[in-house]
């Protein structure tokens, strides 16, 4: 009976710390979710992206779009609160050549637009800097 | 250590039951869907990737809006169609064309038409078991009221998003593909119409012009499938010469540094890098009867 109790016991943990991962993981989806009431007026809801860097173990997560010439775009993002928890989005023309980001001078914009000139595929990418989370969402909307 | 051992196999027991539980799951989808079964050789990750660089057809209705031409029905794909389509390669490619016909309704405020093509997609979305994911009851609630057109375009596109996802997750990425395939040759042909019907507009060609891009995106996606789906096969040589035409159309882009403002604590970024399209007429009048000519072989 002592064993089975130690058994239980010893399963009981695991469970709890198993529990405590689920807890502590990233609900992106529910940020990138949020972010679509943070789209300016005027632009129309095109997609939404999930930024988790798993805690940390992950430095960049990328999502690639076919920007339009002549098109206003807005991308925001959102995280923990009210700031963008060091999350930078950049955004590289099809040849890796940067043609926007949140992050200049040290500040961190939680929303950017970018009336694109050229067409093509684009990166999107996520990166963190000093974030404590790590985790987030994004939301991309166009107009004419 | 006879009971240690007993645990450890419940233990195991429990686990395994999960997964027992998952792959039945897992059979009685693939039974659903045949299709799901075929094998690409490339992963779903690769696939998703591509899947999402796809843009959205309501950026080509807006730009038929802007440009101030009129809304006309006759160019669309009559709702009334629905019970043509009585495969899944068939249902997965005009409810693409259904939910490009829907956002162009949506733009122009069509609420009746609006309606109608909600009612086909409900049909072919059901026939493809993921009606779930469309929210008709509130997209009918909110298309009787043009007031409510933001909230009509974010439902609707969300719940496109969403369907594609749960194609991807359930590894029927092949529909998501047909899916996105025949919303974009819709919104080709709606583009190539309106431009004719209207005796050519710089901004229509070059939009036209632009899908040289996107066609060779889909045509990628659809090369993964060609080898194992007869139909998809077709389709890509369908495809293909439209390609042939595409491959005339030359796109120039030129990258300049980009430079910044902020006005009002809102960050715009000035795009210094251009890009220019150059087709013919001869192109144009290429790409405009071999798109209908594809698209009427889908409808039918």
């Amino acid at each position: 009976m002592r064993k089975f109790i130690t058994i239980f016991s010893i399963t009981l943990i695991l469970s709890a710390f198993s529990f405590q991962d689920v807890m502590a993981q990233c609900n992106a989806q529910s940020y990138s979710e949020e972010c679509i009431g943070k789209l300016p007026s005027g632009f129309t809801f095109l997609k939404s992206f999930q930024v988790d860097g798993q805690g940390g173990a992950k430095s960049k997560v990328e999502y690639s779009y076919v920007f339009s010439k002549d098109t206003q775009y807005s991308i925001n993002i959102c995280a923990d609160g009210e700031s963008t928890d060091g999350i930078v989005v950049s955004m590289y023309d099809s040849n890796r050549r940067r043609v926007m980001t949140n992050y200049i001078d040290g500040n961190f914009y939680d929303g950017v637009q970018y009336p694109c000139k050229a067409t093509g595929i684009y990166y999107i990418t996520f990166t963190f800097e000093g974030s404590s989370k790590f985790c987030g969402g994004s939301v991309l909307g166009f107009k004419r | 250590m006879k009971r240690l051992i007993c645990a450890f196999a419940l233990l195991i027991l429990i686990s395994s039951c999960g997964s027992n539980r998952k792959s039945a799951e897992q059979a009685l989808l693939d039974q659903v869907d045949s299709t799901s079964l075929t094998d690409t050789g490339i992963s779903e990750e690769v696939i998703s990737d591509i899947i999402q660089q796809i843009p959205s057809p309501l950026e080509i209705s807006v730009l038929l809006k802007e440009v101030g031409t009129e809304y006309d029905n006759d160019i669309l794909n009559a709702a009334s169609n629905t019970s043509k389509y009585n495969s899944n390669y068939k249902r997965a490619l005009n409810l693409g064309i259904y939910g490009t016909d829907l956002g162009y309704t949506n733009i122009y405020s069509q609420n009746q038409d609006a309606l109608f093509y909600l009612k086909s997609i409900r049909d072919l979305a059901d026939g493809l078991s993921i009606g779930q994911f469309f929210d008709f009851g509130t997209i009918s609630r909110l298309a009787t009221n043009s007031n409510n057109l933001d909230s009509l375009l974010l439902i609707t596109t969300q719940n496109f998003n969403k369907i594609n996802s749960y194609l991807q997750e359930q590894k029927r990425s092949n529909l998501s593909v047909l899916l996105l395939a025949g919303g974009w040759l819709e919104a080709l042909h709606i583009s190539c119409q309106v431009n004719e019907m209207n005796g050519g507009n710089a901004e229509l060609v070059e939009k036209i012009g632009e899908q040289k891009i996107i066609l060779e995106n889909i045509m990628l996606l659809l090369s993964f499938y060609s080898e194992t789906d007869p139909s998809i096969s077709k389709l890509m040589e369908n495809f293909t010469e439209l390609k042939d035409v595409y491959d005339q159309v030359e796109i120039t882009y030129t990258y300049e540094d980009p430079t910044y403002e902020v006005v009002d604590g809102v960050l715009t970024i000035v795009d210094n890098s251009s890009s220019s399209i150059n087709i013919t007429d001869q192109n144009i009048n290429d790409i405009t009867r071999i798109t209908a000519s594809i698209r009427e072989k889908v409808i039918n």
